[in-house]
């Protein structure tokens, strides 16, 4: 058997953590403002219970009166929701242009694989009507909270009014829906786990053995699905009220900023999925889709779904 | 220009909360929203206790109007920072902004998804026609308009809330803590709250 050297076997993860360290230095060395040593005191506090955002005990009598009546440390985190906002309204079109660029440099690269079929009536069951259900809804719900969520980021071009307030209370409601949708799917990110390989259940939830590069989408998927229901589910049921607003508002602004990074990291990986199964493998959408390939589609691309599918007697 | 500000003298408050019901009462505030509210600390504790009524401080550099993604903001020349209701689509980033919790959301629809923003208008209104029965339905009434200070400040029966132009409401909490014997030069609670991070 062929043996693979560290590299060949990590390259995909060992390239995008290079490329996440290269943009987070570039962003916290030059672009935010925020008080990286309070944010990371806060986050131990809070992940003991304490969600204040008060680090330590007043020291004089206008520092409690400001924490009681306006919630603490101001500057520490509030600087970087307005800088970030802004940010996002004017120069979220540069984050897009790189990562389209990053694909069509892949596409001149790699081309397009286009498998050779000659007996399209031969075919395999690959994905089962509950799995592409599952992965419909996704598609449609993520489709839909990226488009209401960037009716909220650029609001100032549709300038507000009824119809954005429509989309934005729609935004809301799906993601709460989409917790349960991103819950599944998480399951499936979690069945190619290595330590679970054994595992029956989630080894043939989704037939295949995952590329390390497929594997990513995945996991950032489930990584960052998971930051963005938890703040998105806590951000609408702490609704805004005069008399806990002090004793919230920090914990707020922290999941508010957790959802800005958990949306603008996930984009990057639905982006990748969405070259993944649209544009670098002719008949993958219409597969999933249908739910069925042609043998000779998974003979030419997917050798390893075919295996799998084989030892269940599914092929 | 006069630039009015709000003042809370803390050592005049005694937490009554009449502020609190008159501009509720004054503009038919729904429940679940307080444009303004009053805080009490060390409670119980004899000489200790104080209490602050608080509301829109009407910031001269408001980061509600710099974070607004519609641009729903504006500041009147007297400078009461002041929004647009028709443009408003609930996102809440003003209330992640605001220093001191001012914008309110009130619960909307069979969801009871939040609605649109309210605060504090220093009862000075909004964009639509002056006094006009639409302008007083979004926004309550314009005292200002009226030739009318705020109506918390007029209901403080104890005058620890001031409202008026800034350089007057200065002299007078100038004043109060010369006589108390305090180190004049803090500025009331709020009143540097934002700037001094700057």
């Amino acid at each position: 058997m062929e043996s693979k050297t560290f590299w060949e076997c990590n390259k995909a993860y060992i390239l995008t953590a290079l490329g996440l360290v290269l943009v987070g230095f570039v962003f916290v060395k030059y672009l935010m403002i925020m008080d990286w040593g309070y944010l990371i005191q806060f986050t131990l506090h809070a992940m003991l219970g304490d969600t204040s955002g008060v680090m330590s005990a007043p020291t004089s009598e206008l520092q409690q009166m400001m924490n009681a009546a306006f919630g603490p440390a101001y500057n520490t985190v509030a600087p970087e929701i307005i800088r970030a906002s802004n940010e996002r309204q004017e120069f979220i079109w540069y984050v897009f242009f790189a990562e389209i660029l990053i694909f069509v440099l892949l596409y001149i690269k790699n081309g397009r694989v286009n498998p050779t079929i000659t007996k399209p009536n031969d075919t395999v069951q690959v994905f089962t009507s509950f799995q592409r259900a599952v992965i419909w809804l996704n598609i449609g719900m993520i489709s839909v909270l990226v488009l209401t969520g960037f009716n909220i980021t650029w609001s100032l071009r549709s300038e507000g009014g009824d119809l954005p307030r429509l989309l934005r209370e729609f935004h809301e409601l799906t993601g709460l829906a989409w917790i349960g949708v991103w819950l599944i799917f998480t399951i499936i990110a979690a069945k190619d786990m290595k330590g679970w390989r054994s595992n029956s259940t989630f080894r043939h939830f989704l037939p295949g053995s995952y590329k390390p590069s497929k594997r990513v989408i995945w996991f950032f998927y489930a990584v960052m699905g998971a930051g963005l229901c938890f703040s998105g589910a806590m951000i609408i049921t702490l609704h805004p009220s005069s008399l806990t607003h002090a004793d919230v508002i920090q914990f707020r602004r922290v999941l508010l900023y957790l959802h800005f990074g958990a949306s603008v990291l996930i984009m990057f990986f639905i982006l990748d999925f969405v070259y993944a199964s649209a544009i670098s493998v002719k008949g993958y959408l219409k597969g999933l889709w249908t739910g069925t390939y042609p043998r000779e589609y998974l003979e030419q691309v997917a050798p390893d779904v075919l295996e799998d599918l084989k030892k269940v007697g599914r092929a | 220009m006069s630039r009015m500000k709000f003042y809370c003298d803390d050592y005049r408050c005694v937490d009554c909360n009449g502020c609190v019901v008159a501009c509720k009462e004054a503009h038919e505030i729904p429940v679940g929203v307080n444009r303004r509210r009053v805080i009490t600390i060390n409670e119980g504790i004899e000489g200790k206790q104080k209490s602050l009524s608080v509301a829109c401080m009407h910031c001269s550099d408001a980061p509600c109007q710099k974070v607004c993604p519609t641009d729903c903001f504006y500041i009147r020349k007297d400078g009461i920072v002041l929004h647009d209701k028709e443009k408003c689509i609930g996102c809440g980033y003003c209330l992640y902004a605001c220093p001191f919790g001012a914008p309110q959301f009130g619960h909307e629809g069979i969801f009871g998804v939040k609605g649109v923003m309210d605060k504090c208008t220093f009862c000075a209104g909004g964009p639509d026609e002056t006094l006009s029965e639409t302008e007083f339905e979004h926004y309550g009434q314009n005292r200002i308009a009226e030739g009318k200070i705020p109506m918390c400040a007029s209901m403080c029966a104890t005058k620890a809330l001031i409202a008026g132009d800034a350089a007057e409401v200065d002299k007078i909490y100038e004043y109060r803590t010369a006589k108390r014997g305090e180190n004049t030069s803090l500025k009331p609670y709020g009143w540097e709250a934002y700037n001094n991070g700057k």
